[in-house]
C-alpha cells in the first residue's frame, strides 16, 4: 500500500509552489555546478563533482535522512548517488530548480540504494518485499516535496492547533525523549502514551493533507 | 524488541522511535508475521509513516549535515576513481573478446563506458 503514488510529479509540484506561494529557484552555485555535469568527458564531470556536492549535500542529506534516520548509513548512500550521478548524469539535464533536482536525485539515484539497503536486512524479516519498499523508499508525495524549512514553518503551525497533551507529546517526542520519559512527564502509562502519539500522528497527517 | 503482537500504534510508534534512533533494521527484524499482515493492512499506518518521516526530517535531519564536506568529497572520488579503475580493468579483455569476434560495436554499458575512457 502507498499512500504517495496517487500524485503525479507534476501535481506534486504545482501544489507545492502554489501551497508555498513561491517557486525555488536555484542559485548560481548549483545552477554552475549543474552546467559542469553536462559535460561528456568523464574527466571533466569529475572535476565538476566538488563543486555539485558542495551545493547540493546539505539537501540530499536532509532528504535522505527522513527515510534512513542514521548519519552514517545516509554517507555511505550518498557517496554511491553521487558516482551514480557521475557515471550517468542524463536524469538531471534541463532542471530548473532545487524541486525538480530533488526530484530526480530521488527518483532515480538513491532510490535504487535505499532499497539496496534494506534488501539485505529484509531476508530475515516478514514484511513483504513491496511493503518494505514502501516503508523505506516511498514514492515521494506533496510534504516530502516541500524543503525543510517549509516543512518546519507548517509544523509549527500545526502544532500550534493541537491540544496541549497532545502537542506536548509530540514536542518531547521530538525532542529525543523515549516513550517511558514522556509517560513520566505526562504523568500516564507507556501504552496511552503511544495511543496518545498515534492519534496525534494522524491527526496531523489530516491537518496538513487539509492544509496542502 | 522483545515485545511481540503489537497493536499498530504500537508498531507506528516504534517504527518511528526506530528510525528517529537510527535502528530501522531492528525493527525490521523484530516484526512478527501477524504484524507484518497487521502493517500491510492498516491504511492509517501508511498514512502515518509519512508524517513521521517529516517529523524525522524536521526534527533531527539537520544533525546529519556535517558543517565541512571536504572530507566527504574525498569518499566521493575514491568512489568516481575505484568505477574508473574498474571500467579501465575490464577494458582490455572486452576488446580482445571483440576483436576475436570481430565485432566492434559495444554491446553493454560498462564496454561503452570503457571505450569512452580510452
Amino acid at each position: 500500500m502507498n499512500c504517495g503514488a496517487k500524485y503525479s510529479p507534476f501535481y506534486v509540484g504545482l501544489s507545492v509552489s502554489r501551497f508555498c506561494g513561491i517557486i525555488l529557484s536555484m542559485d548560481k552555485w548549483l545552477r554552475n555546478a549543474l552546467k559542469g555535469l553536462a559535460d561528456p568527458d568523464l574527466e571533466h564531470r569529475r572535476r565538476a563533482m566538488e563543486p555539485f556536492v558542495r551545493a547540493t549535500f546539505g539537501i540530499f542529506i536532509r532528504c535522505l535522512y527522513r527515510y534512513l534516520g542514521n548519519e552514517v548509513e545516509c554517507e555511505d548512500v550518498l557517496e554511491n548517488v553521487y558516482a551514480d550521478i557521475w557515471q550517468n548524469p542524463g536524469h538531471l539535464r534541463n532542471i530548473t530548480n532545487e524541486k525538480e533536482l530533488l526530484r530526480n536525485v530521488y527518483l532515480y539515484y538513491m532510490r535504487k540504494h535505499l532499497r539496496e539497503v534494506y534488501r539485505r536486512i529484509n531476508r530475515n524479516s516478514y514484511l513483504s518485499q513491496r511493503d518494505l519498499m514502501n516503508l523505506v523508499a516511498p514514492d515521494l508525495s506533496i510534504l516530502e516535496m516541500m524543503s525543510q524549512a517549509e516543512l518546519g514553518q507548517v509544523l509549527r503551525r500545526m502544532l500550534g492547533r493541537l491540544k496541549a497533551r497532545e502537542r506536548k507529546a509530540i514536542e518531547l517526542w521530538m525532542e529525543g525523549m523515549s516513550n517511558r520519559a514522556i509517560a513520566n512527564e505526562l504523568k500516564t502509562t507507556v501504552g496511552a502514551v503511544k495511543m496518545l502519539e498515534f492519534r496525534t500522528i494522524l491527526k496531523l497527517k489530516k491537518m496538513l493533507s487539509d492544509y496542502c | 524488541m522483545p515485545q511481540t503482537n503489537r497493536e499498530i500504534q504500537e508498531l507506528l510508534i516504534d517504527y518511528a522511535g526506530a528510525l528517529r534512533d537510527g535502528c530501522m533494521p531492528d525493527f525490521l527484524k523484530s516484526l512478527t508475521r501477524e504484524e507484518a499482515d497487521r502493517i500491510a493492512s492498516s491504511a492509517e499506518f501508511w498514512q502515518a509513516t509519512e508524517v513521521t518521516r517529516i517529523l524525522n526530517s524536521v526534527g533531527f535531519a539537520d544533525k546529519a549535515v556535517t558543517p565541512d564536506v571536504g572530507l566527504f568529497i574525498s569518499r566521493v572520488n575514491a568512489a568516481i576513481a575505484c568505477r574508473l579503475k574498474k571500467a579501465r580493468a575490464s577494458s582490455p579483455i572486452k576488446r580482445s573478446h571483440h576483436r576475436s569476434r570481430g565485432n566492434s560495436k559495444p554491446t553493454t554499458q560498462a564496454q561503452t563506458w570503457a571505450e569512452d575512457l580510452l
